[in-house]
């Protein structure tokens, strides 16, 4: 018989036992389902983390900082000695940060002299104290430094490279709160931030105002971290508040980490090898998705293991239903050897059948994922927050891999049942009333 | 010709034997029709099975066309099966979920004939039983005669050289099987194929060229076999 015969014939039989073909199917389509959904969770979790990385680190970029030789006992004081973890309010390098030391100038060179290191900037952070335009009130702010290499998405304005020294970059909420109609307004115009330099906090205030233009706002992504980036500087621009800020207190020129750039992006890990050589904590962008990228495999595999669970029990439910059918149709199949159909093609239509059941319950459960998921997946991002990003990445290639792979087990399920059939004694079968 | 040769059957082991045909010997020359008569459990299904190598007897040989089938591979036998002989039996075993179509198509597919042929075969073995106008209709919705016309097409379609029926007739009233009898032997007649038929029945057997009694596994007696193999 050819093989196109046997699949007419073996659809043609599932289609006379409907009822039971499709709730055998069913069973299988919960595991196609849950496998289906697992498996774009993972795809749109892993694409999520992956533009949230690119999008906030940059690949050529590591950030680098220095664990402390004993990282579990306290150091002892040493007021102003190399490496120790400076005190008092105030200090840039933020509250008392344990199992860390701090990076001085020296690491910044030794840093800097290793091969394909095209940079060192120190993460400065300096404490300002508010933000400013002409006619409004003064807001907190934080800065934090602008990175050209990182993607930022804008509601007005922008720039190509990096910013100037007297450029600012505004998120889109500091923009409205400063007054601005709308975020186009406040391209070109000038806010004020307000510092206070820290070595003078005893001996009388001295504080100044910095004037910069707005280059750009940036619009809520649900890539962005959302501490991260409200108010964006030039290198040298936050440089030059840092000193100010700073400059002759207790902790300046000592940072709590570092970014080391490299000239290649596959120059990282080399870099990193030899940064931990010498002693200190290297961390890559691709360390920062691997990281995250762990956890998601992790929910994923709890959940496709509930997809193979539910495939697992619908084997027995495809032997069952096989198994029957052969019983049922004994007479059918004595009478197809009598008319020469040879054990191998009772065999295969059997085992195409079983096959069908598997393509219909992978069909269906894989299916109804991608339209639900597909219809689902605006709400979830809704509600996550995500923005314009989405949870649920359906890839054809995976939603065909998930059917196939069915079809298989399905196959395989089906085996023993087609074998009876095979081998099944034609005068038996006719005997059967 | 179907010579067989010295054939014997025997069922279950040791003290328990049953032999069902007992060294059964006899030459169907072609284009004949056959009857075989013999009570019920005398052997006659055995014997027949025996013949179209849907059973093994362990002694003998059953000859046809100049093969000994019982030494044939399976596949072989298939193919054989598949080409040169169909089925006719007592209690129709017509696909009842199946269309009448594809249930005259089953030898067709079976035996790998192209796509292109079947049809018209398959509607011309429906013509030949006047089913064409239940080609679509579903083989349960035939009455117990039509099933059993329907069961001729599926028989002839593929235009065997011999056709094995077991008591075709016997689910039928003597009017209908009468018709149904027709329908067969016009084909026999027409094609010059060897009909081998199983039953019961007298006027049956009459209306046939030959005819074998058995008796207990034995056959007990043979008429016009050998003048028509004189012929
Ligand atoms: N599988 C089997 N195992 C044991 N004995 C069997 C088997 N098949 C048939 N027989 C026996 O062989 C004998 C011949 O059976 P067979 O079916 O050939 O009879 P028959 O002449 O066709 O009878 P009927 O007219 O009732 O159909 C019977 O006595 C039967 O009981
Ligand atoms: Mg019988």
């Amino acid at each position: 018989m050819k093989t196109t015969d046997i699949i007419r014939r073996a659809g043609r039989s599932l289609r006379q036992a409907k009822t039971r073909t499709l709730l055998t199917s069913l069973a299988i389509g919960v595991g196609a389902f849950t496998i289906t959904l697992s498996l774009a969770g993972g795809q749109g979790g892993r694409e999520y983390a992956d533009a949230i990385v690119r999008s906030n680190t940059d690949v050529r970029e590591l950030l680098v900082t220095k664990e402390s030789e004993d990282a579990n006992t306290i150091a002892e004081y040493t007021p102003g000695g190399p490496g120790a973890v400076p005190s008092g309010a105030g200090t840039p390098g933020g509250p008392f940060t344990r199992g860390f030391q701090f990076l001085g100038t020296s690491d910044l060179e030794v840093m800097a002299d290793i091969e394909n290191v095209n940079g060192v900037t120190p993460n400065y952070s300096p404490s300002v104290d508010y933000i400013t335009t002409k006619g409004q009130k003064k807001y907190q702010a934080s800065v934090s430094t602008f990175s050209p290499t990182v993607s930022l998405k804008y509601a007005a304005g922008g720039v190509e490279g990096d910013l100037r020294d007297d450029q600012i970059i505004l998120a889109e909420d500091y923009a409205s709160t400063l007054g601005f109609t709308n975020p186009a307004d406040a391209i070109g115009k000038t806010v004020q931030i307000g510092a206070t330099k820290q070595r003078t906090i005893f001996s009388g205030a001295e504080a100044r105002e910095f004037t910069y233009t707005v280059a750009g706002v940036s619009s809520e992504s649900g890539l962005a971290f959302r501490s991260q980036g409200s108010l964006l500087l030039g290198e040298s621009a936050i440089k030059e508040l840092y000193i100010y800020v700073s400059e002759g207190t207790a902790s300046y020129n000592r940072f709590l980490a570092a970014s080391v750039r490299v000239n290649e992006p596959e120059q990282a890990e080399e870099v990193k090898a030899i940064l931990e050589e010498k002693g200190y904590t290297a961390q890559t962008s691709a360390d920062v998705l691997g990281t995250v990228n762990t956890f998601i495999n992790v929910l994923l595999g709890i959940l496709l293991g509930f997809g193979a669970l539910a495939v697992i029990t619908s084997i027995f439910g495809i032997v069952n239903t096989q198994y029957i059918s052969v019983l049922e149709r004994t007479q059918q199949i004595g009478l197809m050897k009598a008319l020469g159909m040879s054990q191998t093609d009772v065999g295969k239509l059997f085992t195409f059948e079983a096959a069908w059941i598997g393509f219909l319950g992978g069909a269906i459960g894989a299916g109804l994922a991608v339209v639900g998921g597909s219809i689902a997946n605006p709400a979830i991002s809704e509600a996550l927050g995500l923005g314009d990003i989405s949870l649920l990445i359906f890839s054809p290639l995976q939603v065909l891999g998930v059917i196939t792979g069915l079809i298989a087990i399905s196959i395989i399920a089906g085996i023993l049942p087609a074998r009876k059939a095979s081998k099944l004694d034609p005068i038996e079968a006719l005997r059967t009333e | 010709m179907i010579t067989v040769k010295n054939i014997t059957k025997t069922y279950g082991r040791k003290q328990n034997a049953f032999v069902a045909i007992d060294s059964a010997s006899f030459t169907i020359p072609d284009a004949t029709t056959v009857a075989i008569l013999g009570k019920s459990g005398s052997g006659k299904s055995t014997l027949m099975h025996a013949m179209s190598g849907l059973d093994r007897p362990e002694v003998g040989e059953v000859v046809i066309d100049g093969q000994d089938i019982l030494t044939m591979k399976p596949k072989e036998v298939d193919r054989f099966r598949a080409t040169k002989m169909s089925f006719i039996f007592q209690s129709f075993f017509v696909q009842a979920n199946e269309s009448c179509y594809d249930n005259v198509s089953l030898p067709l597919e079976i035996a790998k004939v192209p796509w292109a042929e079947r049809k018209q075969k398959v509607e011309a073995a429906l013509a030949a039983v006047q089913l064409l106008d239940k080609k679509k209709s579903r083989a349960r919705d035939l009455s117990g005669g039509q099933k059993q016309r329907l069961a001729i097409a599926r028989a002839i379609v593929n235009e065997p050289q011999i056709i094995f029926a077991d008591e075709p007739t016997g689910n039928l009233d003597s009017a209908t099987g009468a018709v149904v009898e027709d329908f067969l032997f016009n084909y026999v007649k027409e094609r010059g194929a060897t009909l081998i038929v199983v039953t019961h029945d007298e006027e049956l057997a009459n209306k046939c060229d030959a005819r074998i009694d058995i008796k207990d596994g034995k056959i007990s007696a043979t008429k016009g076999l050998d003048r028509k193999a004189k012929k």
